[in-house]
C-alpha cells in the first residue's frame, strides 16, 4: 500500500485560529474596550440569529460548550458566514458564552487531551458508530465536549453535510446511508447522552467563583528535557484575569523563568500565554473544584507537540509532596533524592527498605536527602512522607530493569517546511524501564513502572513494505534526547512514485542497566500535514 | 507543486495563442485530442500523437479549479463543473468563448454538482447531479440530491429545465448509447428514465447479495467510457467466510457496463494488492482493462482468474485518471500533478509524456478524449 494520497478535495483555505479569541493581549485590555456581551450579540449576531421568546438568540442559546468551542463557533461565523468582527469582541463574547453556557469539570474531565492538545492521545467514543460516523473526521471529544438537545444536535447534522457535502462520498461514509443515519437516530442519540440542560452544570453556576491570586508551588516533566519544579506567582488584574510569573528549575541543573497573562473560563478553565526564555507558551489548565489546584498541559504556541504536563498547589499552610526526583532508585546503591512540595516540614521517610543517612538542604518547598536503598529491600512503588504530608506512587525501589517501553508507544509525527506554510511536528518519547510483576513475564499488566531512564535513541523501518519503501532512510531522524524531527515536505522525486517523505517507523531505546543492555520499541507514523489545525482537532 | 512554477509564463501564452488547425469532426483524418483541466481556471487540449498541447482555454470564474469534463459529442465544446462546484461552463473549444453557464446557487440555496454529468446523444441536454442545501438564517437544511437537466441551447445563464429526484450519493452518471437510460452510479447502479426521472432497473451492486461476500465498495469520480462505449471501474470486496487477516479474504475486481448493450458485469481479477482509483477500457481488445493510481495494472478479464493480472508496473507519481486512444494502441495516465504519461496497451512501456503548461495541476479534473 502507498502513502501518497494528494487530497481529492477541492483546495480548502488553511485553518490555523489557535486559541486566538482565548488569550489576553494585555491586562485590562478586554475590559478597556467597554463592550458589553449583550450588545455585542446584538449587534453582531442578532442579524441572522432570530431573537426567541425568552429574549435570547436563536441556536446561540441552546448549547452549552468549552472557551475553545466557543471561539471556533465564531471564528466559523467570519470564515464561513462573513461575520465582521474585532479580536476584542470576539474575545468578550468567548468568555461571556463559556462563562454562561459552558461545561463543568465533571463533564469535560474525560475529554481534557483534546483541550489539552495532547500529541498522542487516543481518542475514544461511547461506541463504535459514534467513532465511524463522528469521529472518522474529528476526534469524538470534540462531539463530547458539547451539549445540545436531539433538535439542535438535529440541526449540526444539517450543517456538516450543507457545508461538507463530500462527507457522504468518503470512506466509513459511503458504506452506509450515511445522511439518513447522522439525521434521524445520531441525533436522539446525542441528545441522550449529552443533553443541554444537565444536574452538573446547574450546580456548577451556583459555585463561588475563586481568587487564584497567591504564590503556587509548580512541578512536572516536559518529555525530553526532564522533570522540574518551581514557583508560580499570580496577581490578579482584572475580573478571571491575571498575571503570572514562574520560575522553573529542572532536574539537570537548568532554569527557565518568564511571564505573561491568564484568563478563567467557566470559574476553572486556566488558559494562559507565557514567554518562557523567550519561547512562548500556552497553558491549558483545570482548577480543582476546592480552588487549591491547578493541573494540565503547557505547550510551546508554535509547536504543540512539544510540551510538559504541570500540577500547582497553593502555598499555605497545607503541606502536600508534589515530586520525588529522580522518582526511583537502585536496590544496593545510594543517590540523592529531592522530594518539592509545600510545608514540607518534619522527618522524610522514603519507605521500607530505604534509609535516609543524611538531610543535605532542606526548606518547606524542598528537601534533599541522601538515601540508601538496601540490597534486599522489595522492589516496587513506595509511600513517601515529609512530617505530616505523605504521597503514594511517587517513588520506586527496583531491584534490575526487566524492560523497557517507549512512551507513547504509538504516535504521529509530520513532515513539514520546505518552503511550505506548515512547520514540521516532531514527536517526543521517552524509555520507561519496568520491572515485571510477580507472572515473571515483561509486557503484563502487573509490570511495575520504574520511571524515565536516558537512552540511546534509533528508528528502523517498522514492516517490510517500510523497509522496501526506505522509510527509516527518507522519513527523519531522532535525536538522543528522544526527539524524532521529521523530513522536508512534498513530493520526493527519489523515492518511488515521487511519494513525500511518509514513513513507518520503529522507534528504538537502548537503556543501560548496570552493563545490561535492555531495548524498548515504539511505532511512529510519520505522515502529510494537518491543514486544518482546530483548536479542538 | 515543488518543483513547477519555474517555467516561463512566456511558454504558457505561446501555447494559449496555438491556434489548432481547422478539423472536422468524424472525418477521416480526425485526430485523437485529450481534454484535461488545469487548476485554477483552464482547459488543455493535448494532440496526444503528436505528444503535444495543441491549446489552453481560460475558464471565467472557475477558480479552485475544474471537476467533471463532459465535451459535446460533436467534439466543439467542453462542459465543465466549476466555481467550487457549484457552475458548470460550456467553452467553445474554437473559439475559446464561454458559450454556456449554469450557475447553481442562489443566496438561500447552496447547490453543489457532486462529480457527476453526461450530455444526451444529440448534445442538447446537460444532465448534472446536484445535492443542495438551503442556507436559512442561523440554520442550513440539507435537500434531496437530484438531476438537474439544463437545454445547451440556452447558453449563458441557463436554467434547468427539468429536476429529477435522484439518490444521494451518486458519483458517476452516463447515458446509454441511445439516449433512453440514464444510469447513475450510487450505493448500487441506477437505471433512469432521463426524460421523467422514474427508476426503470437496478443493477445491483452493495445489494448484490453473493454468498460469502459483503458489501462491494465503489469510490470512482471519472468518466472514461467514450472510447469503448463501456463505464467501468475497479471495486473492493472482503470476504465474509475468510479471517480479517488473511489476505485472500481481500478482492478487487472490475464493474464494467457497455453503454450499448446495459450489459452489466462485476467480477474479481485479484487479492486485493495495490489501491487503484480509476479504469479504462480498450476499444479494440474490450476484455482488456487498464488501471491507474500508483500503478498501471493491464487486465485482461477473458482470462482464467489467476491470469487476470497480465502486468503490473509502478508509476513515477501518482495519477487518478486514465483513458486509452481510440485504436487501443496507447493508454494515457493523467489527473493529479502537471503531466500526462503515455504508456502502449501491448506491453505498458512508456513511450511518452506531455508536460503541462505553466506546471498547473490536474487534481481531480477528468481526462477526456474527443476526436476533431
Amino acid at each position: 500500500m502507498h502513502r501518497r494520497n494528494p487530497s481529492i478535495l477541492p483546495t480548502l483555505p488553511v485553518i490555523c485560529v489557535l486559541l486566538l479569541g482565548l488569550l489576553p493581549a494585555g491586562p485590562g485590555a478586554v475590559q478597556a474596550q467597554g463592550a458589553d456581551a449583550a450588545s455585542i450579540l446584538n449587534s453582531r449576531c442578532a442579524a441572522c440569529h432570530e431573537r426567541t421568546a425568552d429574549g435570547g438568540l436563536s441556536r446561540v442559546e441552546d448549547m452549552r460548550k468549552t472557551p475553545e468551542g466557543w471561539d471556533m463557533a465564531i471564528v466559523r461565523m467570519t470564515i464561513m458566514h462573513g461575520v465582521r468582527i474585532p479580536a476584542e469582541e470576539r474575545a468578550v463574547l468567548v468568555k461571556h458564552l463559556a462563562d454562561t453556557q459552558g461545561l463543568a469539570p465533571e463533564e469535560t474531565r474525560d475529554w481534557r487531551y483534546i483541550l489539552e492538545r495532547r500529541p498522542n492521545a487516543l481518542d475514544k467514543a461511547p461506541d463504535d458508530d459514534l467513532a465511524t460516523l463522528c469521529g472518522r473526521c474529528h476526534s469524538f471529544a470534540r462531539v463530547a465536549l458539547q451539549r445540545r438537545d436531539a433538535e439542535e444536535w438535529r440541526k449540526l447534522a444539517h450543517f456538516h453535510l450543507g457545508q461538507f457535502p463530500t462527507a457522504e462520498y468518503q470512506a466509513m461514509g459511503r458504506d452506509r446511508n450515511w445522511w439518513e443515519i447522522v439525521s434521524t437516530s445520531v441525533p436522539d442519540k446525542l441528545g441522550k447522552l449529552y443533553p443541554l440542560r444537565t444536574a452538573a452544570w446547574t450546580k456548577w453556576l451556583d459555585q463561588d467563583a475563586a481568587d487564584l491570586s497567591g504564590r503556587w508551588r509548580v512541578a512536572g516533566r516536559r518529555p525530553g528535557k526532564g522533570a522540574y519544579h518551581g514557583i508560580a506567582a499570580i496577581t490578579a488584574s482584572g475580573e478571571d484575569r491575571y498575571r503570572v510569573a514562574l520560575d522553573l528549575t529542572y532536574a539537570d541543573g537548568g532554569t527557565a523563568s518568564g511571564s505573561g497573562n491568564a484568563i478563567v473560563y467557566t470559574g476553572y478553565e486556566w488558559r494562559a500565554r507565557l514567554n518562557l526564555d523567550g519561547e512562548s507558551v500556552l497553558q491549558v489548565f483545570t482548577l480543582s473544584e476546592d480552588g487549591r489546584e491547578l493541573s494540565g498541559r503547557w505547550f510551546l504556541e508554535d509547536l504543540d507537540s512539544v510540551g510538559g504536563n504541570l500540577r500547582a498547589v497553593r502555598m499555605g499552610p497545607a503541606a502536600t509532596i508534589l515530586a520525588v526526583e529522580p522518582a526511583y532508585l537502585r536496590g544496593g546503591t545510594f543517590g540523592r533524592i529531592a522530594i518539592h512540595g509545600v510545608g514540607l516540614d518534619g522527618e522524610v521517610d522514603l519507605g521500607e527498605g530505604v534509609e535516609v543517612t543524611s538531610t543535605v538542604s532542606r526548606s518547606s518547598e524542598t528537601v534533599v536527602v541522601e538515601a540508601r536503598a538496601t540490597a534486599g529491600a522489595r522492589p516496587g512503588a513506595r509511600g513517601v512522607r515529609v512530617g505530616g504530608a505523605d504521597a503514594g506512587g511517587l517513588f520506586t525501589v527496583y531491584s534490575r530493569i526487566d524492560s523497557v517501553r517507549v512512551e507513547p508507544d504509538e504516535a504521529i509525527a509530520r513532515v513539514g517546511g520546505a518552503g511550505g506554510p506548515l512547520a514540521a511536528v516532531p514527536a517526543q518519547f521517552e524509555a520507561v524501564a519496568y520491572m515485571n510483576g510477580s507472572d515473571g513475564a515483561a509486557g503484563t499488566d502487573d509490570d511495575q513502572r520504574i520511571g524515565v531512564m536516558p537512552a540511546t535513541w534509533s528508528v528502523d523501518d517498522f514492516n517490510e513494505t517500510a523497509a522496501a519503501m526506505k522509510d527509516s532512510q527518507y522519513a527523519g531522524r531522532i535525536d538522543m534526547k528522544g526527539l524524532f524531527l521529521p523530513a522536508a515536505a512534498g513530493p520526493n522525486p527519489e523515492r518511488p512514485f515521487a511519494t513525500n517523505n511518509a514513513g513507518d517507523l520503529a522507534v528504538k531505546a537502548v537503556v543501560n542497566d548496570a552493563g545490561r543492555k535492555i531495548e524498548g520499541a515504539g511505532h511512529l507514523i510519520v505522515t502529510v500535514q494537518r491543514w486544518n489545525d482546530p483548536p479542538i482537532r | 507543486m515543488l518543483h513547477s512554477f519555474k517555467k516561463s509564463a512566456l511558454l504558457g501564452v505561446l501555447l494559449a495563442l496555438a491556434v489548432a488547425p481547422a478539423a472536422v469532426p468524424g472525418a477521416a483524418d480526425a485526430k485523437d485530442i485529450l481534454l484535461t483541466g488545469v487548476k485554477p481556471d483552464k482547459i488543455v487540449m493535448v494532440d496526444v500523437k503528436a505528444r503535444e498541447v495543441i491549446k489552453t482555454l481560460e475558464i471565467p470564474n472557475a477558480a479552485p479549479g475544474n471537476l467533471t469534463i463532459t465535451p459535446s459529442p460533436d467534439g466543439k465544446i467542453a462542459y465543465t463543473i466549476v466555481n467550487r462546484w457549484e457552475s458548470v461552463s460550456g467553452i467553445d473549444l474554437d473559439s475559446g468563448k464561454e458559450v454556456f453557464r449554469a450557475d447553481f446557487s442562489s443566496g438561500k440555496t447552496r447547490v453543489k454538482a457532486m462529480f457527476a454529468m453526461d450530455i444526451s446523444p444529440d448534445g442538447k441536454e446537460l444532465f448534472v447531479f446536484q445535492s443542495p442545501v438551503k442556507l436559512g438564517l442561523g440554520e442550513y437544511e440539507v435537500q434531496d440530491t437530484r438531476v438537474a437537466v439544463y437545454n445547451t441551447a440556452d447558453g449563458i445563464g441557463a436554467k434547468p429545465v427539468r429536476l429529477m429526484p435522484a439518490p444521494r450519493r451518486t458519483a458517476v452518471m452516463s447515458l446509454s448509447k441511445d439516449g433512453k437510460k440514464l444510469y447513475l452510479l450510487n450505493w448500487d447502479l441506477t437505471v433512469m428514465d432521463p426524460m421523467t426521472g422514474a427508476v426503470v432497473d437496478v443493477h445491483k451492486v452493495r445489494n448484490w447479495g453473493r454468498a460469502n461476500f459483503g458489501e462491494p465498495d465503489i469510490l470512482d469520480v471519472w468518466p472514461q467510457w467514450e472510447t469503448a462505449g463501456v463505464f467501468s471501474t475497479p471495486y473492493y470486496v472482503v470476504r465474509t467466510d475468510k479471517s480479517p487477516d488473511d489476505p485472500a479474504a481481500y478482492k478487487t475486481g472490475l464493474l464494467t457496463l457497455d453503454l450499448e448493450t446495459d450489459e452489466f458485469k462485476m467480477d474479481g481479477f485479484e487479492d486485493t494488492a495495490v489501491v487503484i482509483f480509476s479504469s479504462v477500457i480498450n476499444p479494440v481488445r474490450r476484455n482488456e482493462a487498464y488501471m491507474v493510481y500508483t500503478t498501471l495494472s493491464k487486465v485482461d478479464m477473458s482470462k482464467p482468474l489467476a491470469e487476470r493480472l497480465v502486468k503490473r508496473i509502478n508509476l513515477d507519481h501518482t495519477y487518478y485518471a486514465v483513458n486509452v486512444s481510440s485504436d487501443g494502441t496507447e493508454i494515457y495516465v493523467g489527473g493529479t500533478m502537471d503531466d500526462i504519461a503515455v504508456y502502449s496497451t501491448a506491453d505498458l512501456s512508456r513511450i511518452g509524456t506531455i508536460k503541462m503548461p505553466d506546471g498547473g495541476d490536474q487534481a481531480l479534473s477528468s481526462l477526456r478524449l474527443i476526436q476533431r
